[in-house]
């Protein structure tokens, strides 16, 4: 069904170029329990994804003129920024509290325990009849890894001591299932 | 090394999701960088498909604070600044005044307008969320068939007059509902459109009238249907825009159970 234009999501970005508040309250509405549930995935703090949704959003209203129809739907590109942003605070954690275990306890360091459990934990806050929860197992789990988690394959091979070739193809294939459920539930 | 292409795309999914590195990805930026637009896309889809991951996370909602924190951020710097000094103390308390009168009629100006945009907002806001619900419902209606385990599955082919075509079907024989997806059909002429059909036996029983989009696909929720027929096939026909009862146009899509 057809809403008015304005609360078209592409549209609504051209009215938030040129800041237009409501446009840009509008959006904030659509977009911001999305975002806000990523980022309490992703950075688990909720004042830290307080304070992330509140950074995707000021950047919004201040970029808004740099989103382009043609390099994707709004949603990708709010998600993309969103994600971006929570990686780098991830990263830069990961880094810190790496360099901090390695100088008491070099074993610890390496510990998949921290993100064995977040992955299991999130299965629990997964939406029933969700996409993800129609996934296999080995699939999900280095999907979430890479996504929530911020892990590159090769971190994701050395976290679950599996050869890399075959997490890349567990990401490959569970992003075909994904696209097989994105056109089967497209309505 | 010079990768297929093949390889290229298996390495686009993996970037977009974030998780290349290392040779891999320096390789693929590089490959980007040369302007290979059939990766930039692949990678630009995989990404709208990589969507589904935060959808599948319950949702939660943030403090209706942070949004007021957040427009409060954004609020465009139009104010004078605070304890700026004004103008000599000989003339101030009649300034003053007329600068106090002043600036109440702008706060009731403000306020009045605040109000009414408000009410704008309000009356907007009641009409997105009655749109909402109705497509809330729908696809609710919709998960609900697919999800059931009554769902059977046809997968129609293109015929003679659509070679192209194909389609998927879930029919609910319980609800005598069903789903169809169906891409690689051509537009039809405005006076024409697809017409779904159930056939038990030979004997053809209309599921409906559809039209397809720009890229030649479709999606239709097929209304239950009345009659109790044991369906054994599906097929799609060209027919007039408003539907007919028996087939007269060509057969375009026809899968079995």
């Amino acid at each position: 069904m057809r809403v008015e234009p304005l609360s078209e999501p592409a549209s609504l970005i051209q009215q938030i170029a040129i800041q237009n508040r409501d446009a840009f309250s509008q959006f904030y509405d659509r977009y911001s329990p999305l975002i806000y549930s990523l980022a309490m995935r992703m950075l688990k703090v909720q004042s830290d994804a307080e304070d992330l949704l509140q950074e995707v959003f000021v950047q919004i209203w201040r970029q808004a003129q740099s989103y382009s129809a043609e390099r994707g739907s709004p949603e990708a590109w709010i998600l993309n920024i969103a994600r971006s942003r929570a990686i780098d605070k991830i990263r830069s954690i990961r880094r810190m509290e790496k360099s901090f275990v390695l100088t008491g306890d070099p074993a610890s360091a390496e510990s998949s325990d921290n993100v064995e459990t977040s992955a299991v934990e999130s299965e629990s806050k997964l939406a029933m009849n969700s996409a993800l929860a129609n996934l296999p197992e080995s699939q999900r789990r280095v999907l979430e890894l890479a996504y929530f988690d911020g892990l590159t394959q090769s971190e994701i091979a050395g976290r679950l001591a599996e050869p890399l070739g075959t997490i890349k193809t567990r990401m490959r294939a569970g992003i075909h299932r994904l696209r097989e459920i994105l056109a089967t539930q497209a309505a | 090394m010079a990768a297929e292409h093949g390889e290229w795309l298996d390495r686009g999914e993996i970037y977009a999701l974030g998780a290349l590195d290392g040779r891999d990805l320096n390789e693929f930026e590089a490959h980007l960088a040369s302007g290979c637009t059939i990766c930039e896309a692949y990678v630009r889809d995989t990404r709208e498909t990589l969507t589904l991951l935060p959808k599948s996370l319950n949702p939660a909602a943030p403090s209706p604070v942070l949004k007021g924190r957040i427009l409060q951020q954004i609020e465009p710097a139009t104010a004078a600044p605070a304890g700026e000094k004004k103008s000599s103390s000989s003339i101030w308390n009649w300034w003053g005044l007329g600068i106090g009168a002043f600036a109440t009629a702008v706060v009731a100006f403000v306020l009045t307008s605040n109000l009414n945009r408000t009410k704008t907002e309000l009356e907007k806001i009641k009409v997105q969320l009655a749109a909402a619900q109705t497509e809330s419902a729908q696809k609710e209606e919709q998960l609900q068939l697919l999800a059931s385990p009554d769902v059977r599955l046809v997968e129609l082919k293109g015929l003679e007059a659509a070679p192209a075509a194909q389609a998927k079907f879930f029919w609910n024989p319980a609800t005598r509902r069903g789903f169809l997806l169906a891409k690689g059909l051509p537009k039809t002429s405005t006076d024409k459109a697809y017409e779904l059909w159930g056939i038990a036996g030979n004997e053809p029983v209309p599921a409906g009238v559809f039209s397809v989009d720009e890229q030649g696909q479709a999606k239709f929720p097929m209304p239950a249907l009345a009659q109790e027929k044991n369906f054994d096939k599906f097929a799609v026909t060209i027919e007039p825009a408003s539907g007919v009862p028996k087939p007269t146009g060509p057969m375009v899509l026809l899968g079995s159970l």
